[in-house]
């Protein structure tokens, strides 16, 4: 196996803090989707490096081509132009080396496995090679990362929202990825769950010291949980800016109040107004 | 006066509006029946209606007793062809659903040749499959499985193709392929699904056996009903009657229960949205 999917537990909560090797990089990644005969141009010219380590949030208005973005990095669409690699592999191999793990809005869990069986259920499909009881070990670990220690043999049906979710991060985790690509993973559930969500996404982060690629449309939650937001443009997609958030480390509910803190929610909300004024 | 009769009518109603929730499901329905048999049997009583038009609850009744070896003969002759159409009509359903699924490109061209065949009659081949298999047993399961074949194929096909497209995305991205993702994600995923078809299946199938028999047999629930009905024996076609009914609820409950033990995670569907 990769020795490189060993788990990174960094003790430090302010992982690979200096000079940061680049994890993800896309390299002028173009997308066209072909719709009724004509060709549209989905996302241009998008740059970005994703250092390893870190956590980054992708903004931008609805339909402006983040979430394809993403799927580019997972190796899901295959971009028109221009070139993205992760752990300088093409994603589809960092993809079957189990670099990379996923999340989406919708937890998209099996409703006749239980909790336990569905954090497994993704690594058991990866690797033949795993045996049922150290697959289930693992995700056993992982539902314990997540909070969800007590809730093992509950059923998807039994399960809140959130509860479901985190089942989902588990069973992304459960394959050891170095990176893992979260498509507006909280977006689906109501506001003080998402706080919740955000708060453990960032004890994660912290204990794993995995490169975290957040798709969002909340402008809280990219401030609280990112060392960066990449704020996306449509008309057509791009990167409009880069904002690094100097907000302290490590954060938590005192975070929301920090001056800081309404600094970058400030900047970040003008920039998206402003990305929806040009393309109006 | 016309204020008292308004007054009897409405006020039953309006405590059994209140009362019917908390009981249990079975209760008030028995309680419906119970009455509507009553009625029947005191309309047929006060108004002498004669026999062979519409026999009374209790003529039938004596008539089931009567009867009862040449029905049971009957019934298990019909059962046989319910059991053995409905199994294969499980089985082609399950198999071109599975054909459509995996094999999308010849899905393509099988799905709307099935959905166009959908549309024939299929009651209307009953003689001639008469015409080629005779009197016996084929004919009736042939017509079984044309006619109960395609909630089947129709339902799973929809539970397999329901699997989110996200979670697919998963799949893929850990290297599954198609036939990985079909066993382990989308066979099971569709389930819930294959038992909706298969619970309008047997109903489907009991009406293909009764008319396979009425198109042409010497045996069966659907023969005796003919026959009866030459004879002008109308309380043995009521009897006839009750047996098919009996019978194809015993069949549905078994699909049913079936259901319960194999897929407990099924969320509940309308079973009654097709018709023939």
């Amino acid at each position: 196996m990769n020795p490189a999917v060993a788990v990174m537990h960094a003790s430090s909560t302010e992982p690979q803090a200096a000079a940061p090797s680049v994890e993800i990089a896309a390299t002028g990644v173009a997308v066209d989707f072909i719709h009724d005969g004509r060709r549209q141009h989905v996302l241009k010219d998008i740059d970005m490096q994703v250092p390893r380590g870190s956590l980054v949030s992708l903004i931008g208005p609805s339909g402006c081509g983040k979430s394809t973005l993403l799927k580019v990095m997972a190796g899901l669409i295959q971009p028109t132009a221009g070139s993205v690699t992760v752990d300088d592999l093409a994603p589809q191999d960092a993809a079957k080396k189990r670099i990379i793990g996923l999340v989406f809005q919708d937890a998209t869990l099996l409703p006749w496995k239980n909790a336990i069986e569905n954090a497994a259920f993704l690594l058991l499909t990866a690797d033949p090679g795993v045996s049922k009881s150290d697959a289930t070990a693992r995700a056993a670990e992982m539902l314990k990362l997540v909070g969800l220690e007590g809730a093992e043999r509950k059923m998807p049906s039994q399960l809140s929202g959130g509860m479901r979710q985190r089942v989902a991060i588990a069973r992304a985790l459960a394959l050891d990825p170095q990176v893992l690509l979260m498509d507006e993973p909280f977006g689906a559930l109501d506001a003080i769950t998402r706080e919740e969500m955000s708060q453990c996404l960032l004890d994660i982060w912290e204990r794993t010291g995995k490169t975290i690629v957040l798709v969002t449309h909340s402008i809280d939650e990219a401030v609280f949980l990112s060392g960066e937001v990449h704020v996306m443009g449509t008309g057509p997609a791009r990167i409009i800016e880069t904002l690094p958030i100097n907000l302290p480390q490590p954060r938590n509910e005192d975070s929301y109040s920090e001056p800081a803190f309404k600094i970058a929610e400030k900047r970040l909300r003008s920039l998206l107004v402003e990305s929806r004024r040009r393309r109006s | 006066m016309s204020e008292a009769t308004m007054q009897t009518r409405t006020a039953p109603e309006q405590p059994a509006e209140t009362i019917r929730r908390p009981l249990p499901d079975i209760v008030p329905a028995l309680a419906l029946m119970a009455v509507s048999l009553a009625v029947w049997e005191i309309v047929i009583r006060v108004f002498d209606v004669p026999t062979f038009v519409l026999p009374a609850p209790s003529a039938v009744v004596v008539s089931l007793i009567e009867s009862r070896m040449q029905l049971l003969d009957a019934a298990r002759f019909t059962a046989a062809e319910v059991l053995i159409g409905f199994v294969l009509a499980a089985i082609t359903g399950m198999a071109v659903a599975l054909v459509i699924a995996r094999f999308e490109r010849f899905g393509r061209a099988l799905y709307p040749l099935i959905v166009l065949f959908q549309n024939v009659p299929k009651i209307a081949l009953a003689p001639i499959f008469i015409l080629w298999f005779g009197y016996d047993l084929a004919p009736k399961v042939l017509l079984i499985v044309v006619i109960a074949f395609f909630p089947v194929a129709i339902d799973m096909l929809a539970g397999l193709q329901s699997v989110e497209p996200s979670f697919v995305a998963l799949m893929n991205s850990v290297g599954a392929g198609k036939t990985k993702i079909l066993m382990r994600v989308r066979i099971p995923h569709a389930l819930p699904h294959l038992f909706a078809g298969l619970k309008v299946a047997i109903t489907f199938s009991v009406i293909g056996a009764i008319v396979g028999e009425f198109a042409g047999a010497n045996a069966g629930l659907g023969y005796v009903i003919q026959f009866a009905s030459t004879q002008l024996d109308t309380p043995l076609i009521f009897s006839a009657l009750v047996v098919v009914s009996v019978l194809g609820l015993a069949f549905y409950y078994v699909v049913e229960l079936a259901e319960k033990l194999l897929v407990p995670w099924a969320p509940k569907y309308d079973a009654h949205r097709h018709s023939i």
